[in-house]
């Protein structure tokens, strides 16, 4: 170590020209730097379900179905079907969007003495005007399927334009676009926008919003907490300029390699503040520490005691980022881990190269005497306070912390079980949130907007298919949460009535090629059945978001695709319940084997640290203890496990077990230097408990911010991981002191 | 006698200026005309249409029918192929009245007259574009180009037009006035579709070779190759009868 530290300033020149060349290098990357909203892209393609439901957004143009959804006290009046039309040809003379259904666009089949009428429910060279007419399409609105419910509420009160974008737009900027010309048309009527396209258009805003606002707020936060730690400006600069290079170098690496930030990833500069800034206060405390009067060689000396600590804390935050990697079903989950762990890897080696190599080059040492004076100012209120009081309970009353911790266990574990879990997407976005308020009224006026898709892979214009088809639907109708579907069976069945033979599939290929003949080239053609025939789709909504609802569904829909599914009319299914039904799975099961390897991978870590398994165990203790009470406090507050809280016991296991490691190094050092217990202890409590409470309020101080976030996982977030923060560094200064001092008794006792 | 002359001169020049101004805008009518003399002179027409659609990766499908139609409101549409469409027919009457024969029922039926903006069986011609009335009667037209070959017009629906196209700019070979190209622009101002013309002499008649038809939203295509074309064999009426679409 000593010879690397000799190297460190030796190369100074070197690593601080490399450093400004790396970062400049990497923020021009930032340039290109793009925002990935669509949780869809995030789903894994080895995972058949998944692949089927984005396969369904390239081949029927199903995913990216877009929303405007119209409300007022009567849609059949005059002017409000004038307004629906408005809003339709805006949309369908806009550049990029594929089709258009709505009142006054959509498909209707008319049978009359006469002929049949393919055209349009209303005639847009003759719209309704007077009373009669629209009295007329009213009745023929809610007396049929196709509309009644899916296109009008039932209470007549809303109606739904829907439009699909071509592939390969830039659904976002459409998105804006459409937004903007339909809130140029001032309607009276209320309005929302709603569907996946929409909502990740809301998404993406949400995140640049919560970068642009809260990365200052954490950037000011640390700085002020590190002023009063250090009451020096280099205290406050080295450690954000360390902090805010690595995730200069981790965002342009990103970009360079081709990902995207996510509405997971944009925590990843929060993180890195918080955590990455700790590394750098590590180095600065010890090399302020270090009393030498030769500034250069107290600095060597520094480096080489702390380069090791340093090293271990990162990574075992590495670990617990890593863990991710293995489990997590998202794909965006997956980079989230990979991406910090090499943040983190970067504010490491910023650290321990560049802050010393800059130290030496500016000469931007302390006096020794300036820091005694200094270092006596700030002991006096922590160790008076709060330090000296508590190393005196616990040596006085052992067993109170131990009853403490007991009790606080015993208070919470009950909630662990009362963990709830959420992947409902419009559950992200606060209550007051334009886009959760349109899935609230998509919910309880138009049977939701989860969308479900049942796929037939066989000769569509046979009628076994059909018939099958048909009969697939009929069942899904009948599964709580599916209110109606939609197929191409459907269309041949009321061309089949107009023809006079009744509302049913022919019993002959050749009349239902004939009456397709009249379908073909129908805009919801191509949302229902692919060009070449053999394959269709039945398109439904489900009407909640309930976890449970859900799998019972997905579990019927398993029993009825064994069961009906051939070699002629292979079935599957996929939709947004499969997916969160997967995603739902997927998050204990993330969660347990995350955990389980951060576990391992730190208990092998702290046990060759300290080459002791015993103590090694002794060290995750405070940690796995504080993690319990976390999801306790998770179930009791029904905070739930979601695609961010469920990141929170790694991440909160790889930090906070530094704190451990740094009392129980501090321990062994003192206990080998003077032998006793007592006195070892109340060394490492008083010294490096003030690092570690510094610590604990920069750390629980960054990730607080969130609370101020625009979405709600990452509040939650941010609440949990400053809370476990806490309660590990409060478990390591109270918890593992005790168990020091009881498992050195025992051994004392045994020895005696 | 010499300022009359000067001014009989100036009046001529006048005139004559005047005059070339006046055969501009004359000029623009009157090569719509000519177009639709072009288009729609024959009093009765047979031929066999291939039709070829081609979708955005480039596969083909094939349909066949035999076509006779008669002056500009009287059409018999029917498919020979593929089998299983062989014998659908579609009959244009005037006053916009339609019929479909679907053989497999062995029923016609009548269609509603609003589907003009509907794709025609699948293609991405409308049934507006197939409709065979003069140019000159549904659109105003504008002389926008020129050059040694084509005249380059602008045609804008006649008020109360019942169509989906805002306007059409259509491209007239200038020696004998058929159509060469043809865009189609939506209401939003955006051009949606695009049709290339082959043209051939076939007797006395220029008559369409082959149009292709690109639909550039859908990135979507339809050939349709006219051939076997008889002009002028005397059809009468009777032709076009729904008892003789039932054949």
């Amino acid at each position: 170590m000593n010879k690397l530290s000799e190297g460190i300033i030796k190369l100074k020149w070197l690593i601080i020209i490399v450093v400004i060349g790396l970062t400049a290098f990497f923020s021009y990357q930032l340039k290109d730097i793009k925002i990935n909203s669509d949780i869809i892209s995030s789903l894994p393609d080895d995972d058949p379900v998944a692949l089927l439901y984005k396969n369904i957004g390239e081949e029927f143009g199903g995913n990216d179905l877009g929303m405007v959804l119209l409300e007022t006290d009567d849609i059949f009046k005059k002017e409000v079907i004038e307004h629906v039309k408005q809003i339709t040809d805006t949309l369908k003379f806009t550049k990029g969007i594929f089709t258009v259904t709505s009142l006054t666009d959509v498909i209707d089949i008319k049978g009359s003495e006469w002929g049949i009428e393919i055209g349009k429910l209303v005639d847009e060279y003759d719209m309704p005007d007077t009373q009669r007419e629209l009295d007329s399409l009213k009745y023929r609105v809610f007396s049929k399927e196709m509309y009644k419910g899916s296109i009008v509420s039932e209470d007549g009160t809303s109606t739904l334009i829907m439009f699909t974008m071509l592939n390969g737009v830039d659904k976002q900027q459409l998105a804006i676009e459409i937004k903007e010309k339909i809130t140029r048309l001032n309607l009276p009527e209320k309005i929302y926008f709603g569907g996946l396209p929409m909502m990740m258009n809301d998404v993406s805003d949400l995140i640049i919003s919560d970068i642009v606002r809260l990365i200052p707020i954490v950037f000011l936060l640390i700085a002020f907490i590190l002023f009063i730690s250090f009451r020096t400006t280099r205290g406050v600069i080295l450690p954000l300029l360390t902090a805010a290079i690595s995730v200069i170098w981790t965002l342009g690496l990103m970009t360079l390699l081709g990902y995207e930030i996510t509405m997971i990833s944009n925590i990843i500069p929060i993180i890195l503040l918080a955590v990455g800034s700790a590394y750098t206060i590590h180095v600065l405390n010890r090399i302020n520490q270090c009393l030498e009067k030769d500034r250069k060689k107290a600095l060597q000396i520094a480096l080489a005691y702390i380069i090791t600590p340093v090293i271990l804390a990162a990574v075992t935050t590495v670990v617990g980022f890593v863990s991710f990697v293995f489990g997590a079903y998202l794909t965006m989950i997956q980079d989230f881990g990979i991406f910090t762990a090499v943040g983190v890897f970067f504010a490491l080696f910023l650290s321990i190269f560049f802050v010393p190599a800059l130290i030496s080059a500016f000469s931007m040492y302390k006096s020794a005497n300036r820091l005694k004076r200094n270092g006596k100012k700030k002991k006096s209120f922590l160790s008076n306070n709060i330090l000296r009081p508590l190393k005196n309970i616990l040596f006085k009353h052992p067993k109170y912390a131990l009853t403490a911790w007991s009790l606080l266990l015993l208070l919470t574990i009950s909630g662990v079980f009362m963990i709830q879990r959420s992947v409902n997407m419009a559950d992200y976005f606060k209550k007051n949130n334009p886009t959760r308020v349109t899935e609230d009224i998509m919910q309880e006026k138009f049977g939701g907007s989860l969308p479900v898709y049942v796929v037939f892979n066989g000769d569509i214009q046979s009628p076994e298919v059909l018939k099958t088809i048909k009969e697939t639907q009929e069942y899904m109708e009948t599964i709580p949460g599916i209110d109606k579907t939609q197929s191409i069976a459907d269309l041949i069945e009321e061309m089949s009535d107009v023809m006079g033979e009744g509302k049913k599939i022919p019993d002959e290929k050749a009349k239902i090629v004939n009456l397709w003949f009249l379908l073909d080239g129908q805009d919801i053609m191509e949302q229902l059945v692919t060009k070449n025939l053999n394959k269709a789709i039945i398109q439904s909504k489900f009407a909640s978001a309930d976890s449970k609802l859900m799998t019972d569904f997905e579990n019927a829909m398993e029993t009825f695709v064994t069961e009906n599914s051939t070699e002629e009319c292979k079935i599957e299914v996929t939709g947004m319940p499969a997916v969160y039904v997967r995603l739902d799975s997927s998050l204990i099961d993330s969660q347990i084997s995350s955990l389980i390897i951060a576990i391992i991978m730190v208990l092998i870590i702290v046990g060759l640290l300290l080459r002791s398994v015993a103590k090694g165990i002794y060290a995750t203790i405070p940690i796995i203890a504080t993690i319990i009470i976390l999801f306790g406090f998770m179930g009791l507050t029904g905070i739930p496990l979601d695609i961010a809280t469920v990141l929170v016991a790694s991440i909160a296991l790889g930090i906070g077990i530094d704190y451990s490691i740094h009392i129980i190094t501090h321990f062994n050092h003192a206990l080998n230097e003077n032998g006793d217990v007592n006195e070892a202890l109340e060394e490492t409590i008083m010294v490096s408990g003030k690092a570690i409470i510094i610590n604990v309020a920069s750390v629980a101080a960054g990730f607080l911010v969130l609370l101020f976030s625009e979405l709600v996982p990452l509040q939650n977030f941010g609440l949990l991981v400053a809370l476990s923060m806490i309660g590990s560094g409060l478990g390591a200064l109270t918890l593992l002191p005790v168990i020091l001092i009881l498992a050195n008794r025992k051994r004392k006792f045994i020895k005696s | 006698m010499k300022t009359f002359k000067l001014s009989v001169l100036a009046c001529a020049f006048v005139m004559l200026t005047g005059t070339i101004n006046y055969v501009k805008s004359q000029d623009v009518n009157e090569i719509l005309q000519k177009v639709d003399k072009v288009l729609y002179s024959a009093k009765d027409q047979q031929n066999k249409v291939t039709i070829i659609l081609i979708d955005k990766s480039g596969s083909e499908s094939k349909r066949e029918a035999d076509v006779i139609q008669k002056g500009n409101d009287m059409r018999l549409f029917r498919f020979t192929s593929p089998a299983s469409q062989a014998g659908i027919a579609f009959l244009s009457l005037p006053k916009d009245v339609m019929y479909i024969y679907m053989p497999a029922f062995g029923k016609e039926r009548r269609i509603a007259s609003h589907v003009k903006n509907q794709k025609f069986a699948g293609t991405d011609f409308s049934y507006d574009d197939m409709e065979a009335k003069l140019l000159s009667s549904k659109y105003d037209p504008e002389l926008i180009d020129q050059d040694n070959e084509t005249y380059t017009l602008k045609l804008v629906p006649k008020p109360g037009l019942k169509t989906d196209y805002s306007k059409q700019v259509m491209k007239i070979n200038k020696q004998d006035f058929y159509p060469v190209t043809a865009e189609y622009f939506d209401k939003g101002g955006n051009k949606v579709k695009e049709a290339t013309y082959q043209y051939e002499k076939v007797g006395n008649y220029w008559s369409a070779k082959e149009i292709l038809m690109k639909d550039i939203k859908r990135n979507h295509a339809t050939k349709m190759i006219v051939s076997d074309v008889i002009f002028d064999q005397g059809l009468s009426d009777d032709e076009f009868t729904v008892r003789k679409l039932k054949q």
